[in-house]
Order: C-alpha cells, then structure tokens, then sequence
C-alpha cells in the first residue's frame, strides 16, 4: 500500500517537473543591465560549402567578431536559424513562442508579410539619422525596404538578373558571345542554335514552377517593353498588355515553337543542366556563379526591347524586433555600423556581394577588383544601373504572385495562348484586388 | 477519509498515474491544436499576428467559392482513388511471394521496406531525375521498347497518376509488412485441408486465405484512405502542386494558405476552417468504412 503511495506520488512529480521549465519567453537576448554587456541575438540562412560555413557565412561571422571586439558594450551572437528561404516561416513560429530574435535577415518580398507582426520595429526615424546616409543605399533597394510610407528592413544585399552562358557552347555553335545591347530576337536566335535535340542540350532552362521565381524572369521583360504589374493607383492587373503579350510571347515561343527552352516543372535543376552543359544558357543572379565549377561561364546584361536593357533586383533586408529600448538601440547600433560604407566594402570584396551603397559601387575600381576575385560578377556590379523598377510591395503580392507565375506557366507548356494566360490572371488579380482590405 | 485512500491506492488510480505523462503529452500535443484549430476556424487571422477578428461561418462558407480548393479537393479524391486499390493489390501480390521459405527471402523482404524507411526528400529527388522527360532513366528504358517518351511529372495529365507511382512505391512496404504477417497468422492446416480436399490453388485462396486475411484488409484500406486523403510530404517536396495545380492537394492548399498567402492578408482562419472540413469527411469515411467492413469481415476467434 505504501508502495503504490510513493510510486503514484513518484509519477505526479515526474509529469509536474517536465510541465514546468523551458519557457525563457522574449528571445535569448539579455538587457545589459546589472553591468554586462546587452546581449542581441541575429538569425541568418547562409549556406555551408561541404560542412563548412560558405564566404558569406564567414564574412558575417568576421564582421560580428569585429563589431563584439570594438563594441563592448553590446555582444552580438549571430544563429544560423534556417536556410533563408524558411526565413520568414522560422519568425513566424519563433513569434507565436514569443521567441523572435533581435535582428533577422529576410527577402525583401517578405516585408509585406512581417509587417503584420507584432514587435516589427518601423526604422523611418531610424534612417534619417545622419550616420546612417540612407540616401547612399541603392535606390532600387531602398524602394523595396518601405511598406505602406514605413520603412521596414535596412538594405542587406541587392542582386539582379543576367544572363550566364556557356562559352564553349557558344564557340562550337559558332556564335558570337552576347553583346551588351542585343535583343530578345538574338537571344532566341542564340538559343535556337545552341539546342541541339539528339544530345537533349537546350538553349535555355528556365525555372517553370510557377512561383515566384518564374514571375521575376518575367517583370523585366514586361518591364522593357513598356509595360507594368499593376496600374498607378494599384487597384488593377496591368500585365495583360500589349506589352505583356510581348513578353510572354518571346519565351512561349522558344519553349513551344523553337523547344530551345528547357522547362524546370520544379525549379530544381536549372544550375545542374547549365553545369553539365546541357544548357547553354540560364537567366539568373550572381548567387549561382559560385555552383558554375564544372563550365566556362561569361555574363552579360538581359536581352533588351527597343534599347531597354533594364533588369530586376531581389533585395535582402535586415529587420528588427523590439525587445524593449536597450535592446532595440542596440541592434540599431549594430546596423548602423554593420551597414557602413566601411564594412560593405569589406564584405563585398570577401563575398563577392554587390555592394548596397552607390559610394561603395561607384568606387574606382571596385568593379574591376571584383570581377579579379569573381569571375561575373563584374557585370552582376555593372548592371546594377539597370535596375529601375520594383515589383508592389503589398500584403497580396504573394496571391498576385501566384496567378502570374501560373499564367506564364500555362504559356510555356503550350496550354493557353499568351493573351489567354494574362487575360485569366488578370482577371484573378483584379478579384483579388478588390476585396476589401 | 477511508474511501479517498482506498480511491487513490486502487489498480484504477495507479494505472492512470502510470500512463499520465503518455496522456498529458496526447492531449497537449493533439486536443489543443484541435481545439484551437476549431477556434482558430471561427476568426480571420494571420499566423504572424495576434490580432484576432471573430467572422462567425464566414470561413466555412468561403469554402465552397474557392476554385482552387475545388481543384485541390477533386485532386485528393482523384488520388486516393487510384493509390488506395494500387497498394492493396499490389502489396497482398508481393507479400503472397514473400510467404516463403526459399533462399534469401529475408533479403527480399527487406528491400521491399527499404523504400519506407528512405527519407521522403531523398526518394523525392531520386523520382524527380529519374522520371525526368528529358534526362531521366525511366524514358531511356521505355525508348528502348519502343514506348514513346512520357512527361510524368511535366506533363499536368501525367503529373498525378507520377506522383501515385512514387507515393506507392515509396509505402506498399508498409501494407506488405501488415499482409505478411497476417498470412502467416493463418493456420496452415486450413490451406492445408483445401488442398487435401482437391481445390485448386487460386479455389484455396480465394476460399480460405482471402477471407481470413479480412481483419488486415480492412486496417489497410481504412489506413492507406487515410493517409491518401492527407497526403502532404510528396507534393511540397517534389511536385510542389504543379504543373498548373493539378497535383494541389488540400492540405498542401491549406499550407499553402496559412503560411505563404495568408500571412498579410489573413487566412488562417479559412485554412483552419478547411482543415476541419477534411477532418470530418475522414471522419465519416472511416466510421463508413468500418461499419461495412465490419459486416462482411470474418474474425477468427
């Protein structure tokens, strides 16, 4: 009897003590007070190269030593949370066990979404501070980094779209190599050319899952002819043009008519057909370039339209979240420093990053110091003066997003003509757009 | 006094303070998600924000306007039509090869699990090469006999019949497993006696093995029903609904929902809503399920 007393009193306590505990709530993070240092803590989703942190990885970890070193006051500790496609997915289920961190990085297409969360620190005062010369940022980054007249995220790493080809490839079909202002119509030609069906090498690969990634290879040719994703006001789908039929045209063409175009139903194998030669081509941003070890590779700017070569950048940003005063100054402090002019210099030069400061971009020399260390990325650099426009930053992007990326989709496969596909987007995007906010 | 002690002490208290901690962590880990699933159901919400709107049945009406849902829900019972009978028929013909005592039939029986235990991402992206229409081995064998190169998962009319291949390779392991050692529950003097009494081999499986192997026929059907109609893993992996949504499965729609559109513009609620909608129907189609398989199911005492 006594027995089963104890044992019974023995369980209860077990189930009690594995209830209780492990809930520090507010993030890791410390405030300082009492005489240590404030303690921040930074998510990121930089990659590993064979178990090893990659050059950004690294160049972030060497960045945060130096700040902790110089900066005793406040101790940084930088957490691989996640790959940075989960970025967004990570804070939001850190934020429902009330466990964000200080500082995360993010895709910019993410803003509109963050901003729903509770604790999103708004830096519109924050970047009119003198020290931190929010004007030198690239423009089309900055663009991007405001939500509704509130800024959002701080410029992290700005990318853009070009066109990588296979050199070889181009020598045996005996091609001239892209030249900075050729057209669409030479790059179909090129494509045609390159593709060769009794050795399944295609002219192109191009991502066709009909996401996000599918829509931003169209923006800019959209863009270039003339066109626009929504109207002025916003309450209407533009992107059923005349402008946009051209576009779309252009790659229905190749994947349809020419079948130059190789289309990855699941965008995951693009960089792998482009270093096994079996592509010659592929549309894509200075990320890729490190994979690109098994070919000769040359960039050049996109094809252009009547001229216009402008293209579409993918800004990253930094965001923060409040974890009262102390902390936030902190982590403000820790941008401010980590996004100087200074520091972008250094860590683009390690990284081969292109720099998210005009100053630092406009350096004498950067560019050609960066194309030395990476072979690309040069003209990645370069073609930052192309980027003019950016894609609306709206809470219903992500659904605009999906009904372009599967109208272009229909295209390529040969389902729907190219006026159709965008006439039934438009439609979707124009239901959507009126309902109410 | 006397009673509260005798109440505490009995077989009854000790047996629940034993399984305690297995119960505490059920229902934490699977009555409050429901419940506050259900809750979840009734509001607009967005995962990323606390604010939440109470909107009544509006969630639930919302359902039957959305054409994607349609398509995703058309989608799943497309699916499980094909998968379920597949892997019940294909799994009772290979455990009937393996119920044997030849050479190396442990070896067989083990690969035929291999496929189970093997992680989803990686059988995912062996499939995706493979039933490449360009590169993958699967057209290169069927060129050689003469079969014209196929799209699977290219091709949004072969996309969902690919995905049943791979998804069924991947599990009838598992069903094997089940009908295996069902068949060795039987007694052999039964298949034995049929013999004896003259009735062919196809007369003797379809009059003793086939009726005794009913208890495990009915788990399967009722398990394979389940896990088809909530398939997830396979089209987030590989397929990613595609192409043009014809392998969009509801619970992939309501992921797709709750965490990639609804996170502005507050969805939630409306995936929540969804969710407990499949949740009934696989409700009653189980309870249907078993009620007639209870009917026509023989169980051997």
């Amino acid at each position: 009897m006594r027995r089963t007393w104890f044992i019974t009193a023995f369980v209860f306590a077990l189930v009690a003590a594995a209830c209780t505990g492990g809930d520090d709530g507010g993030g890791d993070g410390a405030n300082g007070a009492g005489g240590g240092p404030v303690e921040l803590i930074l998510w990121h989703g930089f990659g590993t190269v064979q178990g090893e942190p990659d050059a950004e990885w690294q160049s972030l970890l060497d960045r945060v030593d130096e700040f902790n070193a110089s900066h005793p006051d406040i101790h940084v500790t930088s957490i691989r949370c996640c790959t940075n496609d989960k970025a967004l997915e990570k804070v939001t289920v850190a934020l429902q066990g009330d466990e964000a961190p200080d500082i995360t990085y993010q895709y910019g297409s993410s803003l509109a979404q963050l901003a729903a969360a509770p604790g999103l620190v708004d830096l519109t005062e924050w970047t009119q501070r003198p020290e931190v010369a929010w004007a030198d940022f690239i423009p089309g980054a900055t663009a991007a980094a405001v939500y509704e007249g509130k800024v959002l995220g701080v410029p992290a790493l700005i990318d853009n779209l070009a066109v990588v080809y296979n050199v070889d490839m181009f020598e045996a079909a005996g091609l001239e190599p892209p030249s900075p202002d050729w057209t669409w119509d030479d790059f179909r030609a090129a494509a045609a050319a390159l593709t060769d069906p009794a050795t399944q090498t295609f002219g192109l690969a191009f991502p066709a899952d009909a996401s996000e990634d599918t829509v931003w290879h169209f923006d800019p040719m959209l863009w270039q002819a003339g066109g626009a994703i929504l109207s002025e006001d916003g309450t209407q789908a533009a992107f059923d043009s005349e402008a946009g039929v051209r576009a779309l045209e252009t790659l229905r063409a190749m994947a349809v008519d020419d079948g130059s175009m190789y289309l990855d139903l699941q965008n995951a194998k693009i960089t792998d057909l482009f270093n096994s030669g079996n592509a010659g081509m592929i549309i894509t941003g200075p990320w890729d370039l490190s994979g690109l070890t098994d070919v000769t590779y040359g960039v050049q700017v996109l094809p252009g339209f009547d001229g216009d070569h402008q293209t579409i950048a993918g800004p990253d940003m930094w965001c923060v979240f409040d974890h009262g005063d102390v902390r936030r100054e902190a982590a403000l402090e820790f941008l401010t420093w980590y996004t100087a002019a200074e520091q972008i210099r250094t860590d683009t030069l390690a990284t081969g990053h292109l720099p998210v400061r005009t100053s630092v971009l406009e350096e004498p020399g950067l560019t050609d110091e960066l194309e030395a260390s990476f072979p690309g990325v040069g003209v990645f650099a370069e073609n930052v003066a192309n980027v003019q426009q950016a894609r609306p930053v709206t809470a219903t992007y992500p659904q605009i997003s999906v009904a372009m990326g599967e109208a272009i989709v229909a295209a390529l496969l040969g389902e729907k003509t190219s006026q159709q596909a965008l006439d039934d987007a438009a439609a979707e995007v124009n239901d959507i757009l009126a309902l109410p906010a | 006094m006397e009673r509260v002690r005798r109440a505490l002490t009995s077989d009854h208290a000790v047996g629940w303070a034993f399984v305690a901690p297995s119960v505490l962590l059920v229902v934490v880990f699977g009555l409050y998600p429901i419940v506050s699933g259900l809750m979840l159901s009734f509001q607009k919400a967005s995962l990323l924000s606390p604010v939440r709107e109470f909107a009544g049945l509006e969630n639930y009406r919302a359902i039957l306007g959305d054409d994607r849902l349609k398509q995703a829900a058309i989608n799943t019972v497309y699916y499980t039509i094909l998968f379920v009978p597949i892997s019940i028929v294909g799994s009772l013909a290979i455990a009937v090869a393996l119920n044997r005592g030849i050479a190396f039939i442990r070896a067989y029986r083990l690969a035929v699990f291999i496929p189970v235990v093997t992680s989803t991402i990686a059988t995912g992206i062996m499939f995706l090469w493979l039933l490449d229409s360009h590169y993958g081995l699967a057209n290169f064998v069927l060129g050689k006999a003469g079969l014209g190169p196929f799209g699977f998962f290219e091709d949004p009319r072969q996309a969902m019949p690919s995905l049943v291949g791979m998804t069924v390779w991947g599990w009838l392991g598992f069903d094997t497993i089940i009908y295996l050692a069902a068949l060795q529950g039987i007694p052999q003097e039964l298949t034995e006696a049929s013999a004896v009494d003259g009735a062919s081999q196809w007369g003797t499986f379809r009059s003793v093995t086939w009726p005794m192997l009913g208890p495990a026929t009915l788990l399967l059907v009722v398990w394979s029903t389940l896990s088809a109609l909530q398939l997830f893993d396979e089209v987030f992996f590989v397929t990613k609904g595609g192409p043009l949504g014809r392998t969009s499965v509801v619970v992939f729609y309501v992921y797709r929902l709750a965490f990639e559109q609804g996170l502005a513009i507050p969805l939630a609620g409306f995936a929540a809503a969804i969710a407990y909608i499949l949740f009934l129907v696989i409700l009653m189609l189980t309870l249907i399920q078993f009620w007639l398989g209870n009917r026509v199911v023989h169980y051997s005492s």
